[in-house]
């Protein structure tokens, strides 16, 4: 979510191929506030046991988390100060289903929770945010959703623009090591004020992780589970996710524990996460 | 680490003069101050002995009385941090390193260490690494957000650099006895359910029930759930490997019931989500935690 205290004006938004467009995602809320959205899981964001993988589900999530808990902090405003996500095995399926509620609601803390399943209902998992309520900043004072209650798409990708083949590749991640996961801090990558967006840092704690267990665990490797610290704006490019293991491997060799730090281009730490990497 | 109504305008003047033992004296961590004490932040060392009573007869500390660690070295870092307000703990996870979670590495005594990640003015997140003490085997990792808040009579007079505070000693046998007798838990209605009375013990300085019985309640009924038995039964087949506390209110008044709930499995890991609540304060939301509970034997569990 954008810095509330950040005055400089807001660019066009999001552009064209930003990483909440790639991602084929509807929303519909209820009468009390709730919101429900569905995520298409399309063959760009599958992870080795099928279903989306962590980084688009964190995506995902922190914007649900997002719409749900500025409605809840209104007039204020809210942004994210954490999120934990924790993904279960699905298998291949159509589209992931979030119901979003508020747990808590104080003068200057939201906790959300979101439960994860699949479009045939069974669990695909769940997750919990943390959002820090502001005053709402002067120039975010005419921000408008669409808060029609009927389900409809959000942010969608233009006819015209071609589904990514690869969603992270699309948005530029890269790994050039096991461990390492990198972005430049394009528009596409960012926020409203310019900086690397929420769900994004996840993203790269997905792949850099995902990436180590790759390296120590075998091919199929994938993140589950991340508990994310969101500490600082990455204003600075490029940003770089790095992975360090806790310890060796389960003796199973089938699971790691990986703690991530994400820095921006001048050594600030921007997030700080532990995963959990398996390989089935 | 204390934990008070920081949004429904309540305020209490902390006991912090008070010296009856509670759970800092039950857990024993000896929190040494690795910076000279001159600077904001504090880097902490916090050596626990794990007490046979406290871990049991494997020497495996449970992941609740670890996060309860994490709460009290955490809690202390960002006080420090925070001053000349104090803190409350928002929410914390611990995160256990897979190859100690069954098997003879990562018993027995552990070291904490402790730094702040982020000090801002209304939130600060430290990090805390868990290490075998004899070979610095990596045991855990986790993190915690603590709110900013001014205390009523200010906070805690804590001399720096910190050095390990002197408990007397405690007749009591229940500080000799282990986290179910020391924390007051009772069966539940059924497998998953765990409840706790509030005793004085377990009262932080502002007189609510400490974080730590929170995180041990959340691991005891998630254990509990999947085990299919009574929540005052020895689990050893089962451990905790990633816990995820969320502190929505205080308890004040109890009993305190947790009730575990499974959310899915994922091979030999069940994921649990186990609220909290204040039975006695008209059923009150405490705490949502989410555990991770994997069966030592690999292969997929169920749950009975």
């Amino acid at each position: 979510m954008p810095d509330p205290t950040d005055e400089r004006p807001l660019p066009p938004y999001p552009p064209a191929r930003h990483a909440m467009r790639l991602l084929d995602v509807e929303i519909e809320r209820d009468t009390d506030g709730d919101l429900r959205g569905w995520l298409a899981a399309r063959p760009e964001i599958d992870r080795p046991s099928g279903g989306p993988r962590l980084g688009a589900v964190a995506v995902f999530v922190d914007a649900l988390g997002g719409f749900r808990s500025i409605s809840a902090a209104a007039p204020d405003w809210a942004f994210t100060a954490d999120l934990s996500i924790h993904l279960l095995p699905t298998g291949p399926v159509d589209e992931l289903v979030a119901d979003v509620l508020v747990l808590r609601r104080g003068r200057r803390t939201l906790v959300v929770e979101v439960d994860l399943a699949t479009d045939d209902g069974r669990p695909a998992g769940a997750a919990t945010l943390s959002f820090a309520v502001v005053a709402r900043p002067e120039h975010l004072v005419d921000v408008q959703f669409d808060e029609s209650p009927q389900r409809h798409p959000l942010s969608p990708l233009a006819p015209d623009e071609p589904r990514p083949v690869d969603y992270l590749a699309d948005l530029g991640v890269v790994s050039p090591a096991p461990g390492i996961a990198t972005v430049a801090l394009t528009p596409e990558v960012s926020n409203t004020v310019g900086a690397l967006h929420g769900g994004m840092h996840t993203a790269l704690v997905d792949e850099a992780a995902a990436s180590l267990g790759r390296s120590l665990l075998g091919p199929d490797a994938e993140t589950v589970d991340v508990h994310l610290a969101f500490l600082e704006l990455g204003r600075s490019g490029p940003l770089r996710a790095e992975a360090t293991p806790v310890g060796p491997p389960s003796p199973d060799g089938d699971r790691l524990t990986v703690e991530v730090r994400l820095v921006d281009a001048d050594g600030r730490l921007c997030s700080y996460a532990t995963t959990e990497v398996v390989h089935r | 680490m204390t934990h008070v109504d920081r949004d429904d305008g309540e305020n209490p003047r902390p006991r912090f003069d008070r010296l009856s033992p509670g759970v800092a004296a039950y857990l024993g961590m000896a929190v040494t101050e690795q910076t000279d004490g001159t600077g904001p932040l504090a880097l902490l060392r916090g050596p626990f002995a794990a007490p046979a009573h406290v871990v049991g007869p494997d020497g495996l500390t449970p992941t609740g009385i670890l996060a309860a660690l994490i709460d009290s070295i955490g809690g202390m870092a960002s006080g420090i941090a925070a001053l000349p307000g104090w803190i409350v703990t928002t929410n914390l996870n611990v995160r256990r390193a897979p190859a100690t979670l069954f098997g003879p590495d990562g018993r027995g005594p552990l070291q904490l260490d402790t730094e702040v990640l982020r000090r801002g003015r209304s939130a600060i997140v430290t990090r805390t690494s868990v290490t075998a003490e004899a070979d610095g085997t990596p045991v855990a990792t986790g993190w915690m957000t603590a709110a900013v808040l001014a205390p009523n009579g200010g906070p805690p007079d804590i001399p720096r650099p910190v050095r390990p505070v002197g408990f007397p000693p405690i007749d009591d046998p229940a500080f000799a006895s282990d986290p179910t007798t020391f924390f007051a838990l009772r069966d539940g209605r059924n497998p998953g359910e765990v409840a706790l009375e509030l005793l004085d013990r377990t009262r932080n300085p502002w007189g609510i029930l400490h974080g730590g019985a929170m995180t041990v309640l959340a691991d005891t009924a998630a254990r509990s759930l999947v085990a299919g038995t009574p929540a005052t039964q020895p689990t050893p087949d089962l451990a905790v490997a990633d816990l995820n506390v969320h502190y929505l209110s205080p308890g004040r008044v109890g009993p305190v019931v947790a009730a575990a709930r499974l959310v899915g499995a994922r091979g030999p890991e069940h994921l649990v989500r186990v609220a909290v609540h204040d039975h006695g304060a008209g059923d009150r939301p405490l705490v949502v935690a989410l555990a991770t509970v994997r069966h030592r034997t690999g292969g997929a569990a169920t749950v009975r």
